[in-house]
């Protein structure tokens, strides 16, 4: 009886063991683009927290609108105040899954689709971009860039500053994911 | 007997440790509860309580952000009481230009010179409470500032011989909350002290306390109103009858710029002269059209 119990005992821990494949981060970095000739316009935070699931293949984005820095102050309010609204929707979420085939042992970068729903601004739009994965043991490192257009998320940009911001957003990811520990 | 007991508190042990490993990865199974419980716990900061440093006259608890200048030009035509032939105040103007710049994000100096008694001005703001929620929890923004004026007019014999009966001194502690994202509230106890009064019955010393606020009309318009209450001991005395300073105003935002355009009773842009010696009467139409424009530049380099 008890020799059975204890058996049973060790197999959930090595089967625990073999769930924990998770790879986590609180400092991804997280930058987009949306200058145009007649302004620059760039923001950058590296308070991204990301998962990834080597087991699932699946992966989860999360970001304080508010911790973007702009180079200037005022467009940094007018991006969480006019544009964001980041007191009434105040994070960036992304969660989707890796469709692309990939060999979580091979220790060597390879481009991979990614699909999704990215949210922000209170809405949700499903996105595919393509992500480098290097895989690792102890750590895995992925870089993506994705385009996004303001009015798919409901953002309004008022006519006369239409001309002075991109119609398509470029978004930088860049993640060094280490094992996450419960 | 003690052998069976022993087996069986093995097994209790046992199976409680079973439990707790069986319900560790019970907890966390999708991606979306860990990010939830990984995210950092959040202190959210009140930004733009205001949309200008200025409600209209008075200065809000808004200041230049690091590296950030400001250049402000306030305009106030004549008392629209003085008719047809004044063209209702329009054909005359009283100028204020200053410039502001933000040492740190808590720290900011500012220089003006106006046409009113041509007046040159000198000020420092610094933000000492900041309004947020979360883990740090604070209900109001709070900020000091200091201002000297110099008056540069030379029809003042008493002002000619002795150069600092030409300044006054302006404290003024901003106490401001923004209630939500329409509304936000400031009060603005004011304490200046002038080296030399228009008339002898003036006391050099005046209190006032200060009650503003801004309503959002939309993202990018705001309705402001502003007032005054000065103190003045022996006000009925006094030869020259005083108002206390009210502003009404639309504050207009169009990217690097803000527009306000405002009707009040003061002509004067600066404390000394708006909260002292405001001489103008809403009663009677003694008011005052005028706008601010203020354009910022960055100096951010990285």
């Amino acid at each position: 009886m008890n020799k059975l119990i204890l058996f049973l005992a060790l197999g959930l821990v090595f089967f625990n063991a073999g769930a924990q494949n998770r790879f986590f981060t609180k400092d991804a970095k997280i930058n987009f683009n949306s200058s145009t000739p007649l302004e620059d316009i760039i923001a950058e935070t590296n308070q991204a927290t990301t998962f990834i699931d080597i087991d699932k293949n699946e992966v989860a984005f999360s970001v304080l609108t508010t911790s973007f820095k702009f180079r200037r102050a005022l467009m940094e309010e007018h991006f969480n105040e006019n544009y964001m609204e980041s007191a009434k929707f105040p994070k960036a979420k992304f969660t989707g899954k890796i469709v692309s085939p990939i060999d979580w042992k091979s220790e060597k970068p390879v481009v991979v689709d990614v699909k999704g729903e990215l949210t922000m601004h209170g809405a949700t739009k499903a996105v595919t971009f393509k992500a480098t994965i290097t895989p690792g043991k102890t750590k895995v490192i992925a870089t993506a860039e994705l385009k996004v257009t303001p009015e798919d998320f409901k953002i309004a940009i008022p006519s006369a500053v239409r001309d002075k911001i991109a119609k398509e957003v470029t978004i930088k990811i860049d993640a060094i994911y280490a094992p996450y520990q419960q | 007997m003690i052998n069976t007991m022993k087996n069986n508190l093995l097994t209790s042990v046992l199976i409680f440790g079973m439990i707790v490993l069986y319900s560790i990865p019970a907890k966390s199974q999708d991606l979306d509860a860990l990010l939830e419980k990984e995210s950092k716990p959040e202190t959210t900061y009140a930004t733009a309580i205001f949309k200008s440093t200025r409600i209209v006259n008075g200065h809000s608890v808004q200041q230049m952000k690091k590296k950030q200048l400001e250049f402000r030009v306030s305009h106030r035509f004549g008392q629209l009481n003085t008719g047809s032939y004044n063209f209702w105040g329009l054909d005359q103007g009283t100028i204020h230009l200053g410039l502001e710049y933000g040492l740190t994000d808590w720290l900011e100096f500012g220089i003006g010179r106006s046409t009113y008694e041509k007046t040159v001005d000198a000020f420092g703001k610094v933000s000492l409470l900041k309004q947020s929620s979360g883990v740090k929890n604070m209900p109001i923004q709070l900020s000091y500032m200091a201002s000297t004026e110099v008056i540069g007019l030379n029809t003042n014999p008493a002002m000619q011989q002795n150069f600092t009966s030409r300044m006054s001194f302006i404290n003024q502690i901003l106490i401001a909350r923004k209630f939500n994202e329409s509304l936000s509230l400031q009060l603005t106890p004011t304490y200046i002290h002038r080296n030399i009064v228009p008339t002898e019955v003036e006391r050099n010393d005046l209190f006032a306390m200060g009650i503003g606020g801004r309503y959002k009309l939309t993202k990018r318009v705001s309705f402001n109103v502003e007032y005054y209450y000065v103190y003045r001991a022996n006000s009925s005395s006094l030869p020259i009858t005083y108002y206390n300073p009210l502003s009404v105003g639309i504050d207009i935002e169009t990217g690097g710029h803000v527009f306000q355009i405002m009707l009040t009773n003061s002509v004067a842009m600066r404390e000394g002269g708006f909260i002292g010696k405001t001489t103008g009467s809403w009663t009677d139409a003694g008011i005052h059209l005028g706008f601010n424009i203020s354009r910022v530049f960055s100096f951010n380099k990285d």
